[in-house]
């Protein structure tokens, strides 16, 4: 990993040398809401500073899109043509995610590319290259440190490119990647080595950063993990969440971790085309079988399922690390407020009965 | 790159603020808008996937005419001309009065408002209503009659969740509305009573202080009878700033409504803040549809009688309405088939569109502007997402071009232009015409009028309240089930989240195991009026003594209720419970 200064005056002219080589993706806003777009002139400074503002969607969707065509096909005749649409497969640079965000494209990559390489992921995927901004101060919902999504990422553990912190006029740029360098390498006169006590002074923003989050229901991770994976949680504890679940998908759509999808056919004449949809386990197709039977029928069983997936060690021991980064944004989309922290200060709070079992 | 284009959601209506995304004119997906105050940043399933009805291979590509038993595509020159000339040969040999207009909740309160000038005007026809005759009519009937019309907005959905008690008719109201659903428990979360009535649930979900096992139309009369409800439920309902929702679509009839709000009147003794009330509906513009007027004087024909009178109407005119699915009855049905000229203009291939002579593409709602109603009486803009595909036509044109060529010309006015119309003929809606707050995110709320008038009466006593012999018998309303809804079935996501209903009996899985019944096993059930035999389907969520049927297998109904009942307000007709007794066969 190596260290630069990064003068926050001279922000703007390094953006412009990456447009030149790529497209830039920045948090942008539309009327209220944030949105990672393509740049067209220099970033909204607001998005790049130490303060947690997150877009409702997680930028996953700019390696897996919220829908995709697969495939198209035609005919004429006997012959049949197939078209594999041409991605956006141009190198692109993205400014401004967050630690959280950086953990959660980890773990997409870890399941669209270890036991199968997912060809129109990793397309995109290689041609990213991520500029993290590390969250010096979390927002209402964020619960990263519970979670270890953040607020800054850490070189020895976490996968990244760069990552920025913000250091009042300046920034410390973490390079943890190749790819990363080639970025650094666009202007290399505009980063100098950092001063002795800068290690030191970033080190103390992350205690800080840390410090602010509420101990309030966040904390209790563990236990929730501990009592998932031993199946201890009472089964009303789960009707009762399910209650206020609606079954919209909020939650699995906003989650940087969630991945599953759907396919949908659409065919008209004698062309067509097949292309794959964010799904989510909340649905109650989505494990629906032909014959009609649902294994999980009801929404507290889909609600055990999602978690147990989320949290258990099981999974953790498959996947490397819960399936929470701790943005918060399921926090945003549910409309049962029955997101994830209020599930795990559930769960703790819950008399599980049988004490032996954890 | 993705375009994000905010606008209102055209499933139901709550009218939820979202980003629809699209690249290249292809809607690729949708998210919320955060500032919005319906949907705060969460939308439910039908919103999270509408992209994929956006891009339905089942659209009407072109305009056709029917060409012996199939159809043929044509030009709108020639499919406008022969409307015209079949519109105008109407007239001629039967006079204006042969001829009726279906306009549609799944319309702009914009070309709502057209049709139904285009009808009086250049028609000089009376007889103009809406599939909503037979669900919704009946609610905002009720609403009209007991606030004095026009009512404006009886609440809003962010308010409910300040209300200190909650009564919730019909469990769908909080399912299937998540919004609202939302607001409900924070409501419980803040501390508030919220009491159910559903007779069709055999329990309640946590968040419910009690549940009512009554039908709104035995409900205002259990009310009464304070010895069969608990004094805790009935001091919850006589709290200042109840929250009163229910879905609209399964008022039956109109006077049962009227009596709650008479009854929750008296209960709560007000004289100036009456309940927020939420009218839900699986349509988006009920609301916008009923208050533009989509609906018969007292000297025009509705929708029901236009089809049941053999000296009723010759030909229809139907717009954005699959009405062949939403018709309740098979003799009105085959009725629609035997008219002499059927014009749908609409966008998906329906049934409907089968049976039309003549067939005009028109564009989504999402590659649409104009306005909504939402179930708050909030006029709402819709904003196009989508370019609409080049061969279908709005419905502004299409009736300025059939105004012209049947020789009455309509002006052709621009949405905005017809927003100023509207703001000063239609009641209620003089906000309509400021653009600049049409334009804000919270769009135009319109005036509420909560006065209760002298239109609400009290329930009777409990003679009308039926025993059970051995089981109630109750037709569950699906005239607007989301599982026959168009955008529903054009969606892979959606469609199999909705599967259809079959036609089986669900009865509780405790009254199946007393009658030995296995899921599938047939029985025969008898009422009064007859016998009909069906497989019954056990489920855990049934009341004991309650058997439920989706109420569109409406021969089933006949067989067992006869013609049902007539709502003397509206003139639509629903089937009250039923006592009934089951066998094995």
């Amino acid at each position: 990993m190596n260290q630069y200064v990064l003068l926050k005056t001279d922000l703007n002219r390094w953006v412009e040398m990456a447009r030149k080589k790529y497209r830039v993706y920045a948090p942008e806003r539309v009327q209220e809401d944030i949105f990672f777009a393509p740049l067209l002139g220099p970033p909204e400074s607001e998005f790049l500073t130490g303060l947690a503002v997150l877009p409702y969607l997680p930028p996953k969707d700019l390696v897996f899109p919220q829908s995709e065509i697969l495939f198209s096909y035609s005919r004429e005749g006997e012959k049949i043509a197939l078209t594999v649409p041409d991605q956006e497969t141009e190198a692109s640079v993205l400014l401004g995610i967050r630690s959280c965000d950086t953990v959660g494209i980890s773990w997409m990559d870890k399941f669209f590319r270890e036991n199968f390489n997912d060809t129109y992921y990793g397309r995109r995927r290689d041609n990213l290259i991520t500029v993290t901004i590390a969250c010096n101060r979390p927002i209402k919902n964020c619960f990263c440190v519970c979670c270890e999504g953040g607020p800054f990422l850490d070189p020895g553990k976490n996968s990244f490119d760069l990552q920025l912190i913000d250091m009042n006029d300046r920034y410390l740029v973490e390079c943890n990647s190749d790819q990363g360098e080639t970025l650094i390498n666009l202007d290399p006169a505009l980063f100098s080595a950092p001063p002795p006590d800068m290690e030191a002074m970033r080190n103390r923003l992350e205690e800080e950063a840390r410090s602010m989050f509420l101990p309030e229901p966040t904390s209790y991770m563990g236990t929730a993990i501990r009592r998932i994976t031993a199946d201890s949680v009472p089964s009303e504890v789960w009707t009762e969440l399910g209650e206020r679940c609606f079954d919209d998908g909020g939650c699995t759509f906003v989650c940087p971790c969630c991945s599953c999808f759907g396919v949908g056919y659409l065919a008209h004449g004698s062309g067509g085309c097949h292309y794959r949809f964010w799904d989510s386990c909340d649905y109650s197709g989505f494990t629906r079988e032909v014959s009609g039977h649902n294994p999980r029928g009801e929404k507290g069983e889909r609600f055990k399922r999602r978690f147990f997936h989320k949290l258990s060690y099981q999974y953790v021991k498959k996947d490397g690390r819960i399936g929470c980064v701790g943005c918060g944004r399921c926090i945003t989309a549910c409309p049962g407020e029955v997101g994830m922290p209020t599930v795990v200060e559930t769960i703790r709070r819950s008399d599980t009965g049988d004490s032996s079992k954890e | 790159m993705i375009k994000n284009t905010p606008t209102i959601c055209s499933f139901c209506s709550n009218g939820c603020g979202m980003f629809v995304r699209s690249r290249g004119g292809e809607a690729i997906g949708v998210i919320p808008l955060t500032g919005h105050p319906v949907g705060e940043g969460r939308l439910c399933h039908r919103g999270w996937n509408r992209y994929q009805n956006l891009r339905s291979v089942n659209r009407i590509d072109r305009p056709r005419i029917r060409d012996g038993s199939g159809f043929k595509e044509v030009s709108w020159e020639k499919a406008l001309q022969k409307t015209a000339d079949r519109i105008r040969g109407l007239l001629d040999r039967y006079g204006p009065e042969s001829i009726g207009v279906i306009g549609s909740p799944w319309l702009t309160n914009e070309d709502n408002f057209r049709l139904s000038r285009f009808c009086i005007h250049v028609l000089s026809s009376k007889n103009l209503d809406g599939s909503f005759r037979f669900a919704g009519a009946s609610a905002l009937t009720a609403l009209g009659s007991a606030f004095s019309y026009p009512f404006g907005s009886l609440g809003t959905i962010p308010r409910l969740k300040e209300c200190p008690s909650i009564l919730v008719v019909g469990g769908d109201s909080h399912r299937d509305f998540s919004p609202v659903g939302s607001r409900i428990i924070q409501a419980f979360l803040r501390g508030s009573k919220v009491v159910l009535a559903d007779a069709t649930v055999a329990r309640k979900e946590h968040f419910y202080a009690a549940h009512l096992p009554y039908t709104l139309q035995q409900l205002p009369i259990a009310l009464a009878e304070k010895s069969d409800i608990l004094d805790d439920v009935q001091q919850c309902l006589s709290h200042k700033g109840l929250g009163l929702v229910f879905v609209a679509d399964q008022v039956h009839p109109a006077s049962s409504l009227i009596s709650l709000l008479g009854l929750l009147s008296r209960l709560s003794n007000l004289e100036d803040s009456f309940p927020e009330i939420l009218p839900l509906s699986r349509a988006p513009n009920l609301r916008g549809a009923w208050d533009m007027e989509i609906r018969p004087d007292e000297e025009g024909l509705n929708l029901h009688e236009m089809l049941e009178r053999d000296d009723g109407i010759k030909g229809i005119l139907i717009f954005a309405d699959d009405l062949l699915t939403h018709l309740p009855s098979e003799p009105l049905v085959e009725r629609l088939k035997s008219l002499e000229f059927v014009l749908v203009a609409d966008r998906f291939n329906t049934e409907t569109c089968r049976i039309a002579h003549c067939v005009l593409p028109l564009p989504l709602l999402a590659e649409s502007e104009g306005t909504m109603t939402n179930c708050e009486g909030r006029v709402q803009k819709l904003r196009s997402a989508l370019p609409p595909p080049a061969e279908t036509r709005s419905v502004q044109k299409i009736l300025s071009d059939l105004s012209q060529k049947v020789g009455s010309p309509l002006p052709d006015h621009v949405d905005f232009e017809v927003r100023k119309e509207m703001s000063r003929c239609v009641p209620g809606y003089q906000q309509v015409s400021d653009e600049s707050a049409l334009d804000s995110l919270p769009g135009v709320l319109l005036p509420g009028e909560k006065q209760l008038s002298a239109g609400a009466v009290f329930p009777e006593s409990a003679s009308s309240s039926s025993k059970s012999e051995t089981f109630t018998f109750v037709a569950i309303d699906t005239l607007y089930g989301w599982n026959r809804n168009q955008m529903i079935l054009e969606s892979p996501v959606l469609a199999i989240e909705y599967p259809l209903d079959p036609m089986t009996l669900c009865i509780s899985a405790a009254d199946a195991r007393a009658l030995k019944l296995r899921m599938g096993e047939t029985v025969t059930v008898r009422s009064k009026e007859g016998e009909v035999r069906l497989p019954v389907q056990p489920n855990e969520d049934v009341p004991v003594g309650m058997i439920l049927l989706a109420s569109h297998w409406k021969d089933v109904l006949d067989r067992l209720a006869g013609k049902g009942s007539v709502d003397t307000l509206t003139g639509s007709v629903y089937y009250p419970a039923l006592s009934v007794t089951v066998e094995k066969i």
